[in-house]
């Protein structure tokens, strides 16, 4: 076939045209699997990230929701690192999924913007008294809840128990009541310093990233805040703010920790001590799966130190809903994922912490390692109400990167303890200021 | 195919050209097809390049944290970059990597260029080899960074105890660790230089070497006089490219390093995203983007007007 140009540029120009038309069609086509609000009456989007666990817990408590009539609820499950930046860009298309999952440090950023869901008065009346203080404080924002706590996670110690006994250690605590002072917790680390080569270390902290907030533990133990009662100011300027700095740093300085076990490190410390690298690591239950799977050597949890008080993180997840969506509809869905059936077998099969006050103290089993149960339930119980309603405020965002760099400061580049808590304070100061 | 001459009409003695045909005739039709052909490219670019670029613009004026309307802040955002240590710590760790990745990568592309442009025995394998790298992601590339320059585990440092020398801190010092970033990045960039640089060469006739050796030149002087300005208009792309893309490093960083220890490898775009997405400070980080967008304009502007070889041929 002979063709002239003009005949060659018109049919490339028609074929590029169709294909641009095509590619716009889809834009605007809408998968049935795709999150972006109501699908219509009676249905939910519902939006997570999760690991193979934990996405069959909450398929399984969907299919109770709808063979209950509750509804239709459309499961997307989405990467951890896709996750927020996709919810953010939906929330400012206005297309936003009606609920999704989100950390306890983020919540406060979406409650405090306005962008969820008031559920006073959608919830059940005895929603306050399902919870956990702690877990239900976790949820509020200005005094109404704008989530429900599906499940907490908080870090214990995980061991390495060969060389725990070659360091001469055989001793280690089991239950919350005896657990390591911070002073009984640094003889351990000299001894194990003592006993290890060089390039093993007592232990890491997984404090790496967004887990800056773990750091908080060492704050509490030591019965101190970081925001005012009101959440309106800073409050780390204190003895506890001090004493949790001083002790830290002293990680470093003594060699208990590796270098780069530091905040901003892309090493986690789930992995250094996989390795064998560190004998112990801070950690949350949501590893103990993988650990078990994994590791050929001995292995044991036990509870994190005191110090003034026990204390610890309030990790773990809520779930919240948008202001699109169906009020009555979600607040029945959230119910229904956080009923005693659900959370027990989301948090049996995840390795995760009820919130639920009737399943909090003894009321599940991990099916990995159940043994361990006692001391992950025990540690959850030193979180108090007020530690995880600073947790829970709206400029937590802020203050995560304020945390961030002034600890990486003191950590790895020698800020003085003093400075540290000044940065602090003054980075706390602009973060609710702004 | 028949080829198509685009006659002019005669310019009549003082006066303007006449227009003599519709607009079915010849000029008018092909530029119709040009704009047929531009239209979706410039329409994509409109779409996803400059309206996010006006629009960031516009945040770059507001105090936002994204969700809902900003309040209007005029230049503080940019009045605030000027007391921002971190943001010139960024932005002298991002002047420091573009000029050490820049020359580094275009050198070692156009060395192994000229190694595989020669009599090579495998070189195909060779050039296989140097391409892979493109094909795979940042994010996958930075990992295996870590797996290599993690200093308790990564097979680098176990090398070096191996040998007996001391450990290097690949993630705990400061200057190891920017070095550490700048190999990962020279390892993935090295051979998208090499794939133009060996187009380029493979463009240089070699009757231009055969006469330069008949006068005499040596090796040396054959590379210099002849290669190296030869390939000009490829080192002015890959001059630009590089540059840009430097100023643009965001993945291998963000996996690697994180921006520390202490803000060693903090460089714009980690600095803007942890602004704009763990901050929550979204008119600030669309400054920071902004001027980000500025500087890489100007340097382009630049190079662009005193290139001297970016067009030349043989």
């Amino acid at each position: 076939m002979h063709l002239t140009r003009r005949q060659l540029l018109a049919a490339t120009g028609a074929g590029s045209a169709a294909a641009l038309l095509s590619s716009c069609s889809g834009f605007t086509q809408q998968d049935d699997t795709e999150p972006g609000g109501s699908g219509g009456p009676g249905t939910l989007t519902f939006t997570t990230w999760g690991t193979d666990a934990e996405l069959a817990g909450f398929q399984s408590a969907i299919t109770r929701f709808q063979d209950a009539g509750g509804g239709t609820v459309t499961l997307n499950a989405v990467p951890y690192e896709q996750m927020f930046t996709n919810i953010d860009a939906q929330i400012q298309a206005g297309n936003p999924p009606d609920v999704f999952r989100v950390p306890y440090y983020t919540f406060g950023g979406y409650a405090g913007a306005g962008q969820l869901l008031d559920l006073s008065g959608h919830l059940p009346a005895d929603a306050a008294d399902r919870f956990t203080p702690q877990a239900w404080a976790a949820v509020q924002s200005g005094g109404r809840p704008f989530g429900v706590p599906h499940h907490t996670d908080t870090s214990a110690i995980l061991y390495n128990t060969a060389l725990l006994q070659q360091a001469g250690i055989t001793d280690v605590p089991t239950t919350v009541d005896d657990a390591w002072t911070w002073d009984e917790l640094a003889a351990v680390a000299a001894q194990l310093r003592t006993s290890l080569p060089a390039d093993r270390y007592p232990f890491a902290y997984n404090w790496q990233g967004n887990g800056v907030t773990r750091w908080l533990s060492w704050l509490f133990q030591a019965d101190g805040r970081f925001l005012t009662d009101d959440l309106a100011g800073p409050a780390i300027d204190s003895d506890a703010g001090r004493a949790a700095v001083d002790f830290t740093k002293s990680f470093f300085a003594n060699g208990w920790v590796p270098a780069n076990n530091s905040i901003k490190s892309s090493t986690y410390a789930a992995d250094t001590w996989y390795s064998q690298t560190a004998a112990m690591v801070w950690s949350g239950a949501f590893n103990i799966p993988d650990a078990d799977s994994i590791l050929d050597f001995e292995w044991g949890a036990a509870p994190a130190p005191v110090r003034a008080r026990g204390g610890g993180d309030f990790g773990g997840n809520a779930l919240v809903a948008t202001k699109g969506a169906d009020p009555e509809l979600a607040a029945a869905f959230l119910d229904s994922l956080t009923g005693a059936d659900s959370m027990k077998e989301f948090c049996e099969g995840a390795s995760l912490l009820p919130t639920r006050a009737d399943l909090a103290e003894s009321g599940i089993e991990f099916q990995v390692r159940p043994e361990l149960t006692p001391v992950f339930l025990g540690q959850a119980s030193q979180v108090l109400p007020q530690d995880s309603a600073q947790v829970a405020s709206p400029v937590m965002p802020g203050i995560i990167s304020v945390l961030q760099d002034q600890l990486e400061l003191a950590f790895v580049g020698g800020q003085s303890t003093a400075d540290t808590v000044a940065g602090i304070t003054a980075g706390i100061q602009a973060a609710v200021s702004r | 195919m028949t080829a198509t001459t685009v006659r002019r009409p005669p310019v009549a003695a003082g006066g303007p050209p006449r227009r003599r045909r519709g607009w079915r005739s010849g000029p008018v039709r092909e530029q119709l097809a040009g704009y047929a052909f531009v239209g979706p490219a410039a329409l994509l670019l409109g779409l996803f390049v400059l309206l996010p670029l006006a629009w960031a613009l516009l945040i770059s004026f507001q105090r936002t944290d994204g969700f809902g309307q900003g309040t209007w802040a005029g230049l503080e955002n940019y009045g605030r970059l000027l007391g921002d240590a971190q943001f010139w710590r960024a932005a002298g760790n991002t002047v420091l990597f573009t000029a050490l990745v820049t020359p580094l990568s275009m050198a070692m592309g156009l060395a192994v260029a000229v190694l595989l442009n020669s009599v090579l025995p495998a070189r195909g394998v060779f050039r296989s080899v140097l391409i892979l790298p493109m094909a795979i992601s940042g994010v996958a590339t930075a990992l295996m960074g870590v797996l290599v320059f993690d200093e308790n585990s990564g097979i680098l440092d176990r090398l070096v105890r191996a040998a007996g020398l001391p450990d290097v801190p690949w993630q705990s010092g400061g200057a190891a660790a920017f070095a550490s970033v700048v190999l990962v990045t020279l390892w993935w960039r090295v051979g998208f230089n090499m794939l133009i640089y060996l187009a380029g060469l493979q463009g240089i006739s070699p009757v231009l070497y055969e006469q330069a050796r008949l006068d005499g030149a040596g090796a040396w002087q054959q590379f210099r006089y002849v290669t190296v300005p030869l390939v000009g208009p490829s080192s002015f792309f890959l001059l630009v490219m590089n540059v840009i893309y430097s100023f643009q490093v965001f993945d291998v960083v963000f996996v690697m390093t994180g921006g520390g220890p202490r803000d060693a490898t903090s460089v714009l775009v980690t600095y803007a995203y942890e602004t704009g997405f763990v901050t929550r400070d979204q008119g600030y980080a669309a400054a920071i983007g902004v001027v980000l967008l500025l500087v890489v304009l100007a340097f382009t502007a630049v190079q662009w007007r005193t290139s001297r070889t970016r067009d030349l041929v043989e």
